[in-house]
Formats: structure tokens, sequence, C-alpha cells
């Protein structure tokens, strides 16, 4: 089971002012704010720490099949260099990379290496994007798994949760697109 | 406030933030943010907080997690002013 997501940095920077009023205290808790205002950088902190959430609410639902949105709940906290985000009893392992263009944060349940594949898109339409997603790990998994892209069906559950479905296995995968950018994992 | 009056304010709060004109255009009490507008789940917030403004309302953490379709904002916002 994996999650993850990407944040196209100069996307976030256009699209959200994370120093409006009450932003931050929507969505961070007390000590993750006290961590971004330490923070060298604290726009790239923010999002950061708002992906790595991100990451690990996809994992949780993958787990406890549902849909909500509490991301202040997920806590983001990091022992030594590991970071870890813990939502109530749950607690996942996250793996992040950041570039000056992108961050993308990877959650398992075990620590890992990043495993997620990073997709530049041509353009921003955002039903293009999601089809291009699916093909690229589409075409991953007919590779690993030695079989045909026709076998293999993209499907999304009620709760918006993805799945790839093959012969009778269900492989769970992640996938995740912001502006310019995109990443699939599984 | 009538429900149309409620679901046009809404509108006004959302419209900034989608990302799906049709489904936008077609917006109904059982349209979802995320599935249908498309809205960044980051911009969930702005929306938020927005409505916070608008209707001079404080969202609880149980609120913000039902934030999901115009019908629980109704709801949500509906209760906030009743109380």
């Amino acid at each position: 089971m994996v999650g993850n997501d990407i944040v196209d940095i100069a996307k976030a920077k256009k699209d959200s002012n994370w120093q409006r009023p009450r932003f931050l205290d929507k969505l961070f808790t007390g000590k993750e704010q006290e961590f971004i205002k330490n923070s060298e950088d604290k726009t790239i902190t923010v999002w950061q720490l708002w992906s790595m959430k991100e990451a690990a609410y996809k994992l949780y639902v993958q787990k406890h099949p549902s849909r909500f949105y509490a991301p202040k709940q997920f806590e983001c906290v990091a022992h030594a260099s590991i970071w870890k985000v813990n939502y109530k009893e749950f607690s996942c392992y996250l793996s992040i990379k950041k570039t000056t263009d992108y961050i993308v944060s990877e959650a398992r349940l075990i620590p890992h290496k990043m495993t997620s594949e990073l997709v530049v898109f041509k353009d921003e339409n955002l039903k293009s994007q999601s089809q291009v997603l699916r093909d690229k790990l589409s075409e991953r998994i007919s590779k690993i798994e030695s079989i045909s892209t026709n076998s293999i069906e993209f499907q999304k559950s009620e709760f918006d949760i993805p799945i790839m479905k093959f012969d009778s296995k269900r492989m769970n995968v992640s996938l995740t697109h912001h502006g310019r950018f995109g990443a699939f994992a599984f | 406030m009538t429900k149309d009056e409620l679901i046009e304010k809404l509108k006004g709060i959302i419209a900034p933030y989608i990302q799906d004109e049709a489904a936008f255009a077609n917006l109904n009490e059982d349209t979802d943010f995320v599935k249908d507008l498309k809205i960044n789940s980051a911009n969930l917030v702005d929306i938020i907080l927005d409505i916070e403004d608008e209707f001079d309302i404080r969202l609880e953490n149980e609120d913000m997690e039902k934030m999901l379709d115009v019908k629980s904002a109704m709801a949500i916002v509906n209760a906030k002013l009743e109380a």
C-alpha cells in the first residue's frame, strides 16, 4: 500500500496564500506551526508538510476505506531524519523529494525509499493529465507483470480510492498531479 | 436565508477555486468539491476560511471533516447560523 502527493511549487505559490489569517491554524498543529516558523524557507516547509499529510491520508484511506478532510489531525513528526505522520492509532513513514520545482511525498507503512515516478505534463488540462498518469502507470505494471495493458483496468472506489485490477489481482496504487507535474507509485 | 440564497452565496465563494466549469454550471446540492469541481484539496481550506468570513462563523475540526460537497457545506452553515 502506498499514498503519494506532489506539489508544483510555482502553482502552490500562485493558488494559495498560506499567510492569510487562520490558514496555518486550520491545517497544522501547534508543533508543526512552530517547525514552519523556525524553518529557513517557510513557504517550502508549508508545502512539504502539506504534501506529507496528503500522502499519509491517501495511504490511510486504502487501509480504512473512507473519505474526509482532516489535514490538521494528520501530524507530521520527525524522528532524527526520519519523517512519520500520525493520525489517531495510525502511523506511517514518509519519503520526500524536493527540487526547486516540486515536492513529492510518499507514505508507506514501513520505512522505504521513494519509488514514485515523476511525469512532466505538456499541458495543464486536468482530464488529460489524469489519463496520461493512468496510462503511464498501466504501462509500468504491464512490463513488471508481463501482461498486456489491455488486461489492466483502472478503478476508483466510492471513496475515490484508486486501484489497478488485472487477472484476479488488485494492486493498490497512488496517483497525484498538480500544475505541471504528476507522479505515480504502486 | 432560503436554500436557494444559501446555494448562491456558496457558489460565489467556491467560484475562484473551481477547475471544472461544466460541473460548476450544473452545481447542485450533490456536487462534490473535489470529485466534480476538481478543487485542489489545499484550496478547500480557503473555501472554509471564506465561509467563516462570509457568514461570520467559525468551523471546528469536526465541521471541516465533512466539508466535501455542497450539501454538507449547507448543513454546516445552517447549523452554525442557528446555534
